[in-house]
């Protein structure tokens, strides 16, 4: 778990070009919206293809969005239990 | 032309009157000819609202001088002759979920048919200005269906009217909602296969915006549709509906480019190049009708008001 959200922490920086940002500035259970890492709406579409290209995941239900990408550990958990690949 | 956030408060056009009204409308569009309608609008609704609303007609006055260089003269009369415009289209509405059809001309349509009948989804992306809503009733998408992202209108008698007349044509209502389910719908949307349709004038959900030469002066656009666009990587077309005469509407279709985009730094570039191509496509087309720009806000931000 551990290797995939230092992983995580880092495809999220390259696709949202966070330029400001290392990997141990983000907190990975810091709210990825708002507050916390401040991420707008739109920019939820860069890690929806995160999901479907590095781990093979199509989010099915819109519903389900907000809780997945909560925060980076909510993310690699839900990575974690629906990866195929 | 740059990516950037806003926090201003979204201007929300909303449709005036009591459920009531609305519905008096719609029967009484069924029986009486829309022109008389229209005469109606001419001597009370266009007076009242210059008069009352007088933001909305400095808005457009100096929309007229600044951005068409109208002398004064003619840009009153313009302004005038919008508010007697906006007042057709909004019947025009009333008037379709009545019943009543309207002629159209298409420019374009090959383009659209070969998209709506492709496997790939698309974004359709459309301005406030003509009659966006009635190509709804025109544009047919028989393999797909279309999203159309709206404002939550307060009136429930147009938003019912809206989806029973929708709902046939195969569009449906998508509304911005605070737990972003709207971005992960749309997502979908297109991955599926089906038609994304978003305004491409107004700035809400997303804050983010891009800057484009607009008329001759730096305007802000969403971010959104042509961000979808480019992530999806998916074909993205501009539809404007602008009305000619009282029974007759002409349908721009504009397809805008789209490049491949192998990275994630490339992607980034490619949404404002998308929403420039989309801002001059918007341009060419008011320039033909000047009368049916119907943001009554300062579209253009920074707008002195000396004039």
């Amino acid at each position: 778990m551990t290797e995939l959200l230092e992983t995580l922490k880092q495809q999220v920086i390259d696709a949202l070009n966070l330029e400001d940002l290392t990997p141990e500035d983000i907190d990975v259970d810091a709210p990825l919206f708002g507050e916390g890492l401040g991420l707008d709406s739109i920019d939820a579409l860069e890690l929806i293809m995160i999901l479907e290209k590095e781990y093979g995941i199509k989010l099915q239900s819109p519903a389900q969005g907000k809780e997945i990408f909560k925060s980076i550990r909510t993310m690699a958990e839900y990575i974690q239990e629906h990866r195929t690949k | 032309m740059k990516e950037q956030q806003t926090n201003a408060t979204p201007w929300q056009g909303t449709t005036d009157g009591l459920p009531w009204m609305h519905r008096a409308l719609i029967r009484v569009l069924g029986v009486v000819p829309v022109g008389f309608v229209y005469a109606i609008a001419a001597v009370f609704v266009v007076p009242f609202y210059v008069l009352a609303r007088p933001q909305g007609y400095l808005v457009q006055y100096r929309f007229f001088r600044r951005r068409l260089a109208f002398w004064p003269l003619k840009a009153f009369c313009y302004v005038i002759l919008n508010h007697y415009r906006f007042a057709q289209v909004i019947i025009d509405r009333f008037a379709v979920y009545g019943g009543r059809r309207f002629r159209f001309e298409v420019e374009g349509l090959d383009d659209y048919n070969l998209l709506a009948e492709g496997k790939s989804g698309f974004v359709q992306v459309f301005s406030h200005a003509g009659n966006y809503e009635l190509a709804g009733y025109e544009l047919r998408q028989p393999r797909k269906r279309l999203y159309a992202l709206l404002f939550r209108d307060g009136s429930q008698t147009i938003m019912e009217n809206r989806a029973s007349v929708f709902a046939p044509n195969g569009v449906e209502m998508v509304f911005v909602q605070p737990d972003m389910s709207h971005i992960f719908l749309l997502n979908n949307v297109v991955r599926d296969g089906n038609i994304a349709s978003i305004p491409g004038d107004r700035i809400f959900g997303s804050r983010k915006f891009v800057e484009c030469q607009f008329l001759g002066a730096s305007a802000r656009f969403p971010l959104g549709p042509f961000q979808l666009a480019v992530t999806r990587q998916v074909p993205i077309v501009a539809i404007f509906v602008m009305k000619e005469s009282w029974s007759r509407y002409r349908i721009f279709v504009r397809r805008l480019t789209v490049e491949p985009a192998p990275s994630a730094a490339s992607r980034r570039a490619l949404p404002t190049l998308v929403a420039q191509q989309f801002a001059t496509a918007l341009e060419q087309v008011l320039r033909r009708y000047p009368e049916q720009w119907f943001n009554y806000f300062d579209f253009w931000q920074n707008e002195d008001s000396d004039i």
